[in-house]
Protein backbone atom coordinates (compact mmCIF):
# COMPACT_ATOMS: atom_id res chain seq x y z
CA UNK A 1 0.00 0.00 0.00
CA UNK A 2 1.67 3.54 -0.91
CA UNK A 3 -0.44 5.29 1.49
CA UNK A 4 -0.96 5.21 5.02
CA UNK A 5 -3.92 5.40 6.36
CA UNK A 6 -4.86 5.53 10.29
CA UNK A 7 -7.89 3.29 10.82
CA UNK A 8 -7.14 0.52 8.37
CA UNK A 9 -6.10 -2.10 11.16
CA UNK A 10 -7.79 -2.80 14.02
CA UNK A 11 -5.79 -1.93 17.23
CA UNK A 12 -4.11 -4.15 19.36
CA UNK A 13 -4.65 -4.64 22.71
CA UNK A 14 -2.69 -1.84 25.38
CA UNK A 15 0.36 -1.10 22.57
CA UNK A 16 0.79 1.56 21.29
CA UNK A 17 2.77 2.54 17.97
CA UNK A 18 4.83 5.49 16.90
CA UNK A 19 6.37 6.30 13.51
CA UNK A 20 9.41 8.45 13.35
CA UNK A 21 10.44 9.77 9.73
CA UNK A 22 13.39 11.49 9.25
CA UNK A 23 16.78 11.61 7.29
CA UNK A 24 18.80 11.57 11.00
CA UNK A 25 19.44 8.09 11.43
CA UNK A 26 21.65 8.96 14.74
CA UNK A 27 19.22 11.40 16.29
CA UNK A 28 15.98 9.24 15.68
CA UNK A 29 17.58 6.32 17.33
CA UNK A 30 18.45 8.15 20.51
CA UNK A 31 14.54 9.31 20.47
CA UNK A 32 13.35 6.21 19.82
CA UNK A 33 15.52 5.42 23.02
CA UNK A 34 14.56 7.89 25.39
CA UNK A 35 10.86 7.09 24.43
CA UNK A 36 11.27 4.02 25.65
CA UNK A 37 13.05 4.81 28.36
CA UNK A 38 10.20 6.43 29.53
CA UNK A 39 7.46 4.93 32.33
CA UNK A 40 4.48 4.03 30.34
CA UNK A 41 1.32 1.80 31.12
CA UNK A 42 0.76 0.54 27.39
CA UNK A 43 3.48 -1.05 25.51
CA UNK A 44 5.19 1.23 23.05
CA UNK A 45 6.22 0.48 19.95
CA UNK A 46 8.36 2.57 17.40
CA UNK A 47 9.17 2.29 14.37
CA UNK A 48 11.91 4.26 12.16
CA UNK A 49 12.15 4.40 8.85
CA UNK A 50 14.14 7.72 5.93
CA UNK A 51 11.16 7.96 4.05
CA UNK A 52 7.10 7.27 2.87
CA UNK A 53 6.30 5.10 1.45
CA UNK A 54 7.37 2.20 3.83
CA UNK A 55 7.63 -1.00 1.65
CA UNK A 56 4.32 -3.19 2.06
CA UNK A 57 6.14 -6.62 2.35
CA UNK A 58 6.53 -6.26 6.12
CA UNK A 59 3.44 -6.41 8.12
CA UNK A 60 2.97 -3.97 11.08
CA UNK A 61 0.66 -2.84 13.36
CA UNK A 62 -1.40 -0.19 12.96
CA UNK A 63 0.45 3.11 13.24
CA UNK A 64 -1.42 5.70 15.92
CA UNK A 65 1.44 8.41 15.33
CA UNK A 66 3.36 9.91 12.75
CA UNK A 67 6.62 11.77 14.03
CA UNK A 68 8.34 14.07 11.27
CA UNK A 69 11.78 15.12 12.43
CA UNK A 70 13.12 17.93 10.48
CA UNK A 71 16.53 18.96 11.20
CA UNK A 72 17.14 22.89 9.97
CA UNK A 73 20.77 22.05 9.09
CA UNK A 74 19.67 20.22 6.00
CA UNK A 75 17.43 20.68 2.85
CA UNK A 76 17.16 17.36 2.46
CA UNK A 77 15.31 16.37 5.12
CA UNK A 78 12.78 19.24 4.98
CA UNK A 79 12.50 17.90 1.06
CA UNK A 80 12.17 14.78 1.85
CA UNK A 81 10.01 14.52 4.35
CA UNK A 82 7.57 17.41 1.77
CA UNK A 83 7.59 14.27 -0.37
CA UNK A 84 7.16 11.77 2.36
CA UNK A 85 3.25 13.90 3.14
CA UNK A 86 2.33 12.40 0.12
CA UNK A 87 1.82 9.14 1.04
CA UNK A 88 -0.15 9.55 4.18
CA UNK A 89 -3.31 9.74 4.17
CA UNK A 90 -5.54 13.11 4.81
CA UNK A 91 -7.32 11.07 8.00
CA UNK A 92 -3.89 11.13 9.60
CA UNK A 93 -3.62 15.16 9.65
CA UNK A 94 -6.81 14.79 12.26
CA UNK A 95 -4.68 14.82 15.25
CA UNK A 96 -2.04 12.09 14.56
CA UNK A 97 0.93 13.92 12.74
CA UNK A 98 3.27 15.71 14.35
CA UNK A 99 6.33 17.68 13.62
CA UNK A 100 9.52 17.96 15.22
CA UNK A 101 12.45 20.26 14.43
CA UNK A 102 15.79 20.23 16.01
CA UNK A 103 19.03 22.30 15.27
CA UNK A 104 17.04 25.55 15.69
CA UNK A 105 19.83 26.77 18.54
CA UNK A 106 22.97 26.65 15.96
CA UNK A 107 21.48 29.63 13.70
CA UNK A 108 25.17 29.38 11.79
CA UNK A 109 24.32 26.06 10.39
CA UNK A 110 20.91 27.06 9.90
CA UNK A 111 19.98 26.33 5.63
CA UNK A 112 16.29 26.47 6.73
CA UNK A 113 14.39 29.10 7.99
CA UNK A 114 11.99 28.54 10.79
CA UNK A 115 9.16 30.01 8.92
CA UNK A 116 9.71 27.33 6.06
CA UNK A 117 8.81 24.61 8.70
CA UNK A 118 6.21 26.78 10.30
CA UNK A 119 4.40 27.25 7.38
CA UNK A 120 4.63 23.74 6.21
CA UNK A 121 3.06 22.72 9.81
CA UNK A 122 0.57 25.24 9.47
CA UNK A 123 -0.88 24.21 5.86
CA UNK A 124 -0.95 20.47 7.18
CA UNK A 125 -3.06 21.97 10.69
CA UNK A 126 -0.63 20.13 12.89
CA UNK A 127 1.50 20.52 15.81
CA UNK A 128 5.07 21.77 15.49
CA UNK A 129 7.20 21.32 18.56
CA UNK A 130 10.84 22.96 18.74
CA UNK A 131 13.79 20.62 20.46
CA UNK A 132 17.16 19.92 20.34
CA UNK A 133 18.06 16.49 20.17
CA UNK A 134 21.53 16.51 21.01
CA UNK A 135 21.08 17.79 25.01
CA UNK A 136 20.12 14.34 26.55
CA UNK A 137 17.39 16.26 29.45
CA UNK A 138 15.91 18.66 26.05
CA UNK A 139 15.31 14.93 24.72
CA UNK A 140 14.09 13.63 27.47
CA UNK A 141 11.35 15.96 28.12
CA UNK A 142 10.44 15.79 23.94
CA UNK A 143 10.07 11.97 24.37
CA UNK A 144 8.08 12.42 27.67
CA UNK A 145 5.59 15.05 25.12
CA UNK A 146 5.82 12.30 22.48
CA UNK A 147 5.06 9.37 24.77
CA UNK A 148 2.08 10.77 26.09
CA UNK A 149 0.82 12.40 22.84
CA UNK A 150 0.95 8.80 21.02
CA UNK A 151 -1.02 7.61 24.45
CA UNK A 152 -4.08 9.91 23.46
CA UNK A 153 -3.76 8.95 19.92
CA UNK A 154 -3.91 5.35 20.49
CA UNK A 155 -6.60 5.98 22.50
CA UNK A 156 -5.57 4.48 25.73
CA UNK A 157 -6.46 7.86 27.48
CA UNK A 158 -10.01 7.93 28.44
CA UNK A 159 -12.24 10.77 27.25
CA UNK A 160 -9.37 12.73 25.23
CA UNK A 161 -8.94 11.84 21.39
CA UNK A 162 -5.98 13.01 19.33
CA UNK A 163 -8.56 15.41 17.49
CA UNK A 164 -9.02 16.94 21.26
CA UNK A 165 -5.60 17.48 21.35
CA UNK A 166 -5.17 18.85 18.18
CA UNK A 167 -7.52 21.55 18.78
CA UNK A 168 -5.83 21.97 22.17
CA UNK A 169 -2.15 22.36 20.78
CA UNK A 170 -3.70 24.46 17.37
CA UNK A 171 -2.06 28.16 17.54
CA UNK A 172 -4.74 30.70 16.04
CA UNK A 173 -2.82 31.68 13.68
CA UNK A 174 -0.77 31.78 10.87
CA UNK A 175 2.90 32.34 10.26
CA UNK A 176 4.21 35.37 9.44
CA UNK A 177 4.96 35.83 5.67
CA UNK A 178 9.12 36.99 5.65
CA UNK A 179 10.93 38.01 2.18
CA UNK B 1 6.49 -17.64 54.95
CA UNK B 2 3.45 -19.02 54.06
CA UNK B 3 1.40 -15.51 54.09
CA UNK B 4 3.90 -13.97 51.24
CA UNK B 5 3.11 -16.00 48.31
CA UNK B 6 -1.18 -15.39 49.18
CA UNK B 7 0.13 -11.49 49.11
CA UNK B 8 2.08 -12.07 46.05
CA UNK B 9 -0.38 -13.65 44.45
CA UNK B 10 -3.31 -10.94 46.00
CA UNK B 11 -0.83 -8.24 44.35
CA UNK B 12 -0.85 -10.37 41.20
CA UNK B 13 -4.83 -10.06 40.93
CA UNK B 14 -5.43 -6.31 41.95
CA UNK B 15 -2.28 -6.19 38.51
CA UNK B 16 -4.71 -8.60 36.53
CA UNK B 17 -7.83 -5.80 37.77
CA UNK B 18 -6.28 -2.87 36.92
CA UNK B 19 -4.79 -4.24 33.97
CA UNK B 20 -8.79 -5.46 32.86
CA UNK B 21 -10.00 -2.04 33.76
CA UNK B 22 -7.07 -0.31 31.51
CA UNK B 23 -8.22 -2.21 28.85
CA UNK B 24 -11.47 -1.49 29.17
CA UNK B 25 -11.41 2.20 29.13
CA UNK B 26 -8.92 2.01 25.92
CA UNK B 27 -11.32 -0.09 24.12
CA UNK B 28 -13.91 2.45 24.67
CA UNK B 29 -12.51 5.41 23.84
CA UNK B 30 -11.10 3.44 20.71
CA UNK B 31 -14.73 1.98 19.42
CA UNK B 32 -15.58 5.93 20.06
CA UNK B 33 -12.90 6.98 17.65
CA UNK B 34 -13.81 4.18 15.37
CA UNK B 35 -17.89 5.16 15.37
CA UNK B 36 -16.71 8.80 14.80
CA UNK B 37 -14.55 7.90 11.52
CA UNK B 38 -17.81 6.32 10.49
CA UNK B 39 -20.35 8.74 10.97
CA UNK B 40 -17.82 11.56 9.54
CA UNK B 41 -17.34 9.00 6.55
CA UNK B 42 -20.82 8.68 5.57
CA UNK B 43 -21.45 11.01 2.82
CA UNK B 44 -24.92 11.98 1.00
CA UNK B 45 -24.95 11.57 -2.35
CA UNK B 46 -26.24 14.11 -4.18
CA UNK B 47 -29.06 14.20 -6.80
CA UNK B 48 -27.78 14.20 -9.88
CA UNK B 49 -30.01 16.74 -11.31
CA UNK B 50 -29.49 19.69 -8.77
CA UNK B 51 -29.07 23.00 -10.09
CA UNK B 52 -26.42 25.46 -10.17
CA UNK B 53 -28.45 27.51 -8.08
CA UNK B 54 -29.21 24.83 -5.84
CA UNK B 55 -25.92 23.62 -4.99
CA UNK B 56 -24.95 27.68 -4.14
CA UNK B 57 -27.48 27.64 -1.67
CA UNK B 58 -26.47 24.39 -0.21
CA UNK B 59 -22.58 25.56 -0.07
CA UNK B 60 -23.58 29.14 1.32
CA UNK B 61 -25.26 26.76 4.12
CA UNK B 62 -22.47 24.53 4.95
CA UNK B 63 -20.11 27.62 4.86
CA UNK B 64 -22.61 29.22 7.08
CA UNK B 65 -22.34 25.99 9.39
CA UNK B 66 -18.99 25.54 9.98
CA UNK B 67 -18.67 29.44 10.54
CA UNK B 68 -20.67 28.64 13.54
CA UNK B 69 -19.26 25.23 14.65
CA UNK B 70 -16.16 27.70 14.50
CA UNK B 71 -16.97 30.53 16.59
CA UNK B 72 -18.60 28.32 19.00
CA UNK B 73 -15.68 26.56 19.58
CA UNK B 74 -13.05 29.84 19.66
CA UNK B 75 -15.90 30.41 22.40
CA UNK B 76 -15.62 27.74 24.20
CA UNK B 77 -11.83 27.65 24.10
CA UNK B 78 -12.02 31.22 26.12
CA UNK B 79 -14.18 30.25 28.58
CA UNK B 80 -11.72 27.50 29.15
CA UNK B 81 -9.23 29.38 29.41
CA UNK B 82 -10.70 32.05 31.25
CA UNK B 83 -11.88 29.10 33.88
CA UNK B 84 -8.14 27.90 33.82
CA UNK B 85 -7.00 31.33 34.77
CA UNK B 86 -9.74 31.85 37.15
CA UNK B 87 -8.50 28.43 38.90
CA UNK B 88 -5.21 29.06 38.80
CA UNK B 89 -5.62 32.50 40.73
CA UNK B 90 -8.02 30.60 43.25
CA UNK B 91 -4.77 28.50 43.87
CA UNK B 92 -2.61 31.32 44.07
CA UNK B 93 -4.97 33.40 46.64
CA UNK B 94 -5.11 30.38 48.75
CA UNK B 95 -1.34 29.98 48.91
CA UNK B 96 -0.48 33.17 49.56
CA UNK B 97 -3.21 34.92 51.54
CA UNK B 98 -1.88 37.99 53.52
CA UNK B 99 0.58 39.09 51.13
CA UNK B 100 -1.96 39.47 47.77
CA UNK B 101 -3.00 42.23 48.98
CA UNK B 102 -2.63 44.17 45.17
CA UNK B 103 -4.47 40.91 43.74
CA UNK B 104 -7.16 41.60 46.09
CA UNK B 105 -7.70 45.65 45.11
CA UNK B 106 -7.48 44.27 41.42
CA UNK B 107 -10.10 41.41 41.92
CA UNK B 108 -12.40 44.20 43.76
CA UNK B 109 -11.80 46.86 41.16
CA UNK B 110 -12.76 43.78 38.74
CA UNK B 111 -16.06 43.36 40.90
CA UNK B 112 -17.14 46.81 40.81
CA UNK B 113 -16.50 47.23 37.63
CA UNK B 114 -18.38 44.27 36.15
CA UNK B 115 -21.76 45.23 38.36
CA UNK B 116 -21.29 48.45 36.85
CA UNK B 117 -21.44 46.98 33.83
CA UNK B 118 -24.18 45.09 34.49
CA UNK B 119 -26.45 48.03 36.54
CA UNK B 120 -25.67 49.77 32.75
CA UNK B 121 -26.46 47.32 30.48
CA UNK B 122 -29.86 46.61 32.13
CA UNK B 123 -30.48 49.74 31.93
CA UNK B 124 -29.61 50.29 28.68
CA UNK B 125 -31.96 47.00 27.61
CA UNK B 126 -35.08 49.00 29.34
CA UNK B 127 -34.58 52.19 27.77
CA UNK B 128 -34.41 49.70 24.42
CA UNK B 129 -37.69 48.22 25.56
CA UNK B 130 -39.06 51.31 25.75
CA UNK B 131 -38.03 52.62 22.56
CA UNK B 132 -39.23 49.04 20.54
CA UNK B 133 -42.54 49.99 22.54
CA UNK B 134 -42.80 53.48 21.41
CA UNK B 135 -41.84 52.88 17.84
CA UNK B 136 -44.55 50.12 18.05
CA UNK B 137 -47.26 52.16 18.87
CA UNK B 138 -46.05 54.79 16.35
CA UNK B 139 -46.59 51.82 13.86
CA UNK B 140 -49.77 51.07 14.90
CA UNK B 141 -50.88 54.68 14.84
CA UNK B 142 -49.90 55.38 11.48
CA UNK B 143 -51.31 51.74 10.20
CA UNK B 144 -54.70 53.01 11.74
CA UNK B 145 -54.42 56.52 10.51
CA UNK B 146 -53.81 54.93 6.77
CA UNK B 147 -56.90 52.48 7.25
CA UNK B 148 -59.21 55.79 7.96
CA UNK B 149 -58.00 57.91 4.98
CA UNK B 150 -58.77 54.24 2.46
CA UNK B 151 -62.08 54.60 4.10
CA UNK B 152 -62.41 58.15 3.31
CA UNK B 153 -61.69 57.84 0.11
CA UNK B 154 -63.92 54.96 -0.98
CA UNK B 155 -66.68 57.00 0.87
CA UNK B 156 -66.31 59.51 -1.52
CA UNK B 157 -66.15 57.58 -4.51
CA UNK B 158 -68.85 55.79 -3.54
CA UNK B 159 -71.01 59.24 -3.08
CA UNK B 160 -69.04 59.90 -6.47
CA UNK B 161 -70.63 57.04 -8.23
CA UNK B 162 -74.30 57.08 -6.69
CA UNK B 163 -73.98 61.08 -8.16
CA UNK B 164 -73.14 60.28 -11.46
CA UNK B 165 -75.30 57.26 -11.89
CA UNK B 166 -78.42 59.09 -10.25
CA UNK B 167 -77.26 61.75 -12.69
CA UNK B 168 -77.51 59.67 -15.70
CA UNK B 169 -80.30 57.85 -15.18
CA UNK B 170 -83.49 57.37 -17.22
CA UNK B 171 -85.85 59.65 -15.48
CA UNK B 172 -83.74 62.18 -15.23
CA UNK B 173 -83.42 62.61 -18.92
CA UNK B 174 -86.73 62.12 -19.34
CA UNK B 175 -87.68 65.12 -16.95
CA UNK B 176 -85.11 67.10 -18.61
CA UNK B 177 -86.88 66.23 -21.85
CA UNK B 178 -90.11 67.21 -20.39
CA UNK B 179 -88.68 70.74 -19.13
CA UNK B 180 -87.50 71.14 -22.07
CA UNK B 181 -90.21 71.11 -23.92
CA UNK B 182 -92.28 73.19 -21.63
CA UNK B 183 -89.99 75.80 -21.62
CA UNK B 184 -90.52 76.02 -25.19
CA UNK B 185 -93.97 76.14 -25.11
CA UNK B 186 -94.04 78.78 -22.78
CA UNK B 187 -91.68 80.62 -25.02
CA UNK B 188 -93.98 80.13 -28.00
CA UNK B 189 -97.19 81.17 -25.45
CA UNK B 190 -94.78 84.67 -24.46
CA UNK B 191 -94.14 85.06 -27.92
CA UNK B 192 -97.82 84.82 -28.62
CA UNK B 193 -99.27 87.07 -26.36
CA UNK B 194 -96.76 89.68 -26.64
CA UNK B 195 -97.61 89.83 -30.95
CA UNK B 196 -101.40 89.58 -29.36
CA UNK B 197 -100.98 92.69 -27.83
CA UNK B 198 -98.40 94.64 -30.02
CA UNK B 199 -100.87 93.71 -33.17
CA UNK B 200 -103.69 95.11 -31.07
CA UNK B 201 -102.21 98.54 -31.33
CA UNK B 202 -103.12 99.05 -27.65
CA UNK B 203 -101.03 101.89 -25.88
CA UNK B 204 -100.07 99.67 -23.20
CA UNK B 205 -97.63 102.02 -21.48
CA UNK B 206 -100.38 103.74 -20.17
CA UNK B 207 -102.27 101.10 -18.38
CA UNK B 208 -99.73 99.93 -15.32
CA UNK B 209 -101.27 95.89 -15.36
CA UNK B 210 -100.70 96.19 -19.09
CA UNK B 211 -97.46 97.27 -18.58
CA UNK B 212 -96.28 94.59 -16.38
CA UNK B 213 -97.71 91.88 -18.47
CA UNK B 214 -95.35 93.10 -21.12
CA UNK B 215 -92.43 93.58 -19.43
CA UNK B 216 -92.67 90.17 -17.71
CA UNK B 217 -93.40 88.54 -21.01
CA UNK B 218 -90.06 89.89 -21.93
CA UNK B 219 -88.48 87.82 -19.48
CA UNK B 220 -86.87 85.04 -21.21
CA UNK B 221 -87.26 82.02 -19.58
CA UNK B 222 -83.90 80.09 -19.12
CA UNK B 223 -82.90 76.89 -18.17
CA UNK B 224 -82.52 76.49 -14.17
Amino acid sequence: MSVLRPMDKLPDLNKATVLLVSTEDALLQQLADSMLKEDCASELRVHLTKSLPLPSSVARPRIDLIVFVITLHSRYSFQNVEESLHHVDSNFFLGKVCFLVTGAGRDSHCSVHRNTVAKLAHTYRSPLLFCDLEVESFRATVAQRLVRMLQICAGHVPGVSGLNLLSLMRSPSPPPEEL
Amino acid sequence: MELRPERAEEARGGERISLLLRLRAQMKQQLLEYKSMIDANEEKTPEQDMQEKQMETKIESLENEIEDVKTAFDIKNLVLSRMQLSSALKNNLENTATESSELMDDLNDILKLNKLIMTSQQESRELEKKLLDVRKKRLQLKQASGRKLLEIQTEKNKQKEELDSVENSDKIKTMQHNLQMEMQTTTVVQHVFQNLILGSKVNWAEDPALKETVLQLEKIVTMI
